[in-house]
């Protein structure tokens, strides 16, 4: 029973990574770039939250939406003023420009709230559902279901809907989106404002049960590292899959090992599977 | 024979880009691949550099089985090639872009640079020696990878259309570039659109159309061979008819 | 032999003469610690264009090694300086390895993700210390111990150990190791296509990066006499070294040094002014600088350099006319 109920958690997490790292997964297909301030995007997520809950009383409706809002006009002016200059420069710009950005967002977010774990009233989302002798947090199942939905949609927006094809079509061939009259830069934008947006909602939903704090980007980066490397190059169903797996076995290793394992085991995966499938569930690698 | 291609094919999921070529250029000849765009040789240019692993077929050199040989592995037994657009190393002079060739022979500097600097001088770039290669316009640059190339003593040189792109005078310094080069006894295979480069240059040519080869033989055969007149005009013919 | 880098020497050799006291003294021992990671990130990541964000974990592997032969072992501390960079060579291949064959992106995400891998191994291992890390000898037994109670003679230990690094690294350059190093970072593809064995000369660089990041590291705990997992393995370290190569240049030889210079003493002053509160706003700052540099001026206050005094000169003939 308790192993289910590990399971079970492990996956409503997990769709929580497959929401975020599909919008790392996005721009990295589509640009070429990997955002190393996508955690803090995360991080951020998670203050407004605790922002609108706290001082502005607002419940999870408005805190997501504001999340959403926040981090998609956020990520827009990042690759306004920043992603688009060093695309096309040379791979120390693009590297540092997005890592120096998570530096200034982290410690901009020390200075403004402190290091102290801030979290969510346990009323939020509040109660327990009994699934047959399973207990789960409605604040996880929240969190899972509306991830899981949400990573889906954006999976069926960028292949089933005019702007989604236009979308893909400049990841796959700019050159060519440009002479179908299509306008990479906008659809570049727009990806950047979808993938903070995923991060932000994210941040939001995991904030009602993950204690917030300025550092917590590093580790949900590293955690987007691995899901997008395992779902494999560009691949949003491949980041879904993948992150609910690594939900999974973060959840088991912690049940098994100990709480301490449950980072080193999927770290210690990222190594295996760059040694021996680096491109992944989807079989893509990037370049 | 020193370069030999068997039958390679070439599929991007279904999509065939490349069915069955064949090739086989002797020592010291100069062959042209030309063809409309998408017709496959750009494919069949990648499955010969090393760029691409052929789907199907064999890919020979100097009787060493190259099909599924890296770039670096390609340069290491004398195949040699340029890039269609210049990938000159920018932050380099031109000095240095070509020791990083003449390298690959010469692992002692002061040899590398001795080499490279003969290279420059041939290429007519010994006045710009120590410029950084960014300084350098479109035609320059293709020259210098051309040097890069050399330095790095090739038996084979594969050209991807190093002549596009160049005003008339400068194709006629280009085209005196490249026969000096076959003089050298450097053996080559280039790829090109422009006629005036095939006609004068090239012993034989093979012509790509759809994926496939669809003729063969000395450039002045070719460019009266109906089926090649078909591949480059057949296009046009269908758009006519269905307006 | 250019005559700048003979100032540069002098200075350096004569600085404990001329701005004397402990807080100097000290000053200038990190200055030089400093530098002499960030020249060891250089060869991988300026020279070679590989950008590792975890290089962390080649510092702490230097930091922890001689301080656990001392405290299981009782051992100088120095003799863990070749045990570090054996380690960190070893870690060096395993992220390198599978990594060098894709594109660059893999290597950083590898190299962020093993640091953290290492800080959480190391600091629930108690064998090395756990949480609370480690200690070097309190009262120094023999000289072989290298305690010192002045900053001089680790100053100097350091100055050699820095003009060591240049020295190779500048010897290295001029050579083949050096012109494929630049090729691969100019442009991998045509690299390839001239015959450099990209993978392995990408290792080439990471490893000794590795083994000089280690060495830095293993001065660090000398002198410091303490390390935990946050000092050693965090990514604060990883990021010092950036920003203090970053700042001066990316692959140029003393773009690291100048970068130090210019870092270590105005950390030092934003210290003592806001105290503890400074070292928030300063990684605000370093970020907001690593941001800059990367948008406007990637090669560093060198480049920035180069570039205006290239467009002075060019200026000179019209004002002579004038």
């Amino acid at each position: 029973m308790i192993l289910l109920q590990v399971i079970v958690g492990g996956l409503l997490l997990g769709a929580v990574y497959a929401l975020f790292s599909s919008g790392l997964t996005l721009i990295w297909g589509m640009m070429n770039v990997i955002n190393f301030a996508h955690g803090e995007f995360v991080m951020i997520g998670m203050y407004v939250a605790f922002v609108v809950v706290t001082y502005l009383h607002g419940g999870p409706l408005a805190f997501s939406a504001s999340a959403a809002i926040v981090l998609f006009l956020l990520g827009v002016v990042v690759y306004l003023g920043l992603i688009r200059h060093i695309i096309r420069g040379p791979m120390i710009a693009q590297i540092l420009s997005t890592f120096g950005l998570a530096l200034l967002l982290r410690y901009s977010a020390f200075w403004i709230f402190s290091a102290n774990f801030k979290t969510l009233p346990d009323d939020t989302i509040p109660g327990t559902l009994n699934l047959g002798g399973i207990l789960l947090g409605m604040p996880q199942l929240v969190a899972g279901a509306v991830a899981l939905a949400l990573t889906i949609g954006m999976h069926l927006v960028l292949t089933r809907t005019g702007v989604g094809s236009r979308l893909l079509a400049v990841a796959e061939d700019r050159q060519a989106a440009m002479l179908m009259g299509i306008r990479p830069d906008r659809m570049q934008a727009l990806a950047w404002g979808l993938s903070a947006a995923s991060a932000g909602i994210a941040g939001a939903l995991v904030a009602t049960f993950y204690p917030t704090s300025p550092g917590v980007g590093e580790v949900f980066a590293v955690t987007a590292f691995v899901v997008v490397t395992f779902g494999g190059f560009g691949s949003v169903p491949g980041a879904m899959i993948a992150g609910l797996l690594i939900g999974l076995i973060q959840s088991l290793s912690a049940y098994y090992l100990g709480p301490v394992y449950k980072d080193i085991v999927v770290y210690g995966l990222f190594v295996l599977i760059l040694w021996v499938r680096p491109q992944g569930l989807m079989g893509k690698v990037a370049g | 024979m020193l370069l030999e291609a068997q039958s390679v094919s070439r599929a991007f999921g279904s999509f065939m880009a490349l069915s069955n070529a064949d090739l086989s250029v002797d020592e010291g000849e100069i062959i042209g691949l030309i063809g409309p765009n998408g017709a496959g040789k750009s494919t069949f240019f990648n499955c010969l550099v090393g760029d691409l692993v052929p789907t199907s077929g064999r890919v020979v050199f100097a009787e060493i089985d190259v099909t599924n040989a890296s770039p670096e592995a390609h340069a290491r037994l004398g195949i040699g090639r340029t890039f269609q657009v210049p990938a000159t190393f920018e932050e380099m002079t031109i000095l240095e872009n070509v020791m990083v060739g003449a390298f690959l022979r010469h692992p002692n500097r002061h040899d590398a640079r001795e080499k490279a600097r003969e290279i420059v001088a041939f290429v007519g770039l010994g006045g710009q020696a120590d410029q950084p290669a960014r300084s350098l316009g479109t035609p320059g640059r293709k020259r210098l990878e051309i040097a890069r190339v050399l330095a790095s003593e090739p038996r084979l040189i594969l050209l991807d259309e190093a002549l596009a792109g160049l005003t008339p005078v400068e194709i006629q310094t280009a085209i005196e570039l490249v026969r000096r080069i076959h003089q050298r006894g450097v053996t080559l295979v280039i790829v090109e659109h422009i006629m005036e480069v095939i006609l004068s240059l090239t012993q034989r040519v093979l012509v790509f159309n759809q994926g496939h080869t669809v003729a063969s033989g000395s450039p002045s055969d070719v460019v009266n061979d109906p089926a090649v007149i078909e591949a480059y005009l057949g296009r046009r013919r269908e758009k006519r008819r269905r307006a | 032999m250019k005559w700048s880098w003979l100032v540069v020497a002098a200075l350096l050799l004569l600085y404990p003469f001329v701005l004397t006291g402990a807080f100097y003294e000290r000053m200038g021992a990190d200055l030089l610690l400093a530098a002499i990671a960030a020249s060891a990130w250089n060869i991988v990541g300026g020279y070679a264009g590989q950008i590792s964000v975890g290089h962390a974990v080649f510092f702490g592997a230097g930091a922890y090694a001689p301080l656990l032969l001392y405290t299981q072992w009782q051992l100088p501390p120095v003799f863990g300086v070749p045990l570090g960079m054996l380690v960190s060579i070893l870690i060096a291949i395993i992220i390198g390895m599978p990594t060098f064959r894709l594109q660059g992106h893999y290597f950083s995400m590898a190299t962020i993700a093993v640091a953290e891998l290492v800080r959480i191994v190391v600091g629930n291992w108690d064998f090395v210390g756990a949480a609370i890390g480690m200690m070097g000898p309190a009262v120094p037994r023999t000289v072989l111990d290298l305690s010192f109670r002045s900053s001089i003679p680790y100053y100097y230990i350091f100055l050699a150990v820095l003009a060591l690094i240049l020295g190779l690294t500048h010897f290295l350059s001029r050579g083949r190791m050096g012109y494929y190093w630049r090729a691969i970072r100019a442009g991998e593809r045509a690299a390839r296509s001239l015959g450099v064995p990209v993978r392995r000369y990408k290792l080439y660089a990471l490893m000794l990066s590795a083994a000089f990041t280690s060495l830095a590291g293993s001065l660090y705990a000398l002198m410091i006499g303490f390390v935990d997992p946050e000092s050693g393995f965090g990514i604060l370290v990883s990021v010092e070294m950036i920003i203090t190569a970053a700042l001066g240049g990316v692959g140029t030889l003393l773009g690291p040094l100048l970068g130090a210079a210019i870092l270590v003493p105005l950390k030092m002053a934003t210290n003592s002014l806001f105290g503890g509160g400074g070292s928030g706003l300063t990684y605000i700052l370093y970020g907001g600088i690593i941001l800059v540099l990367a948008r406007f001026e990637p090669g560093g206050l060198l480049e920035l350099w180069r570039r205006v005094a290239a467009r002075a000169t060019r200026r000179k003939p019209v004002t002579h006319a004038a």
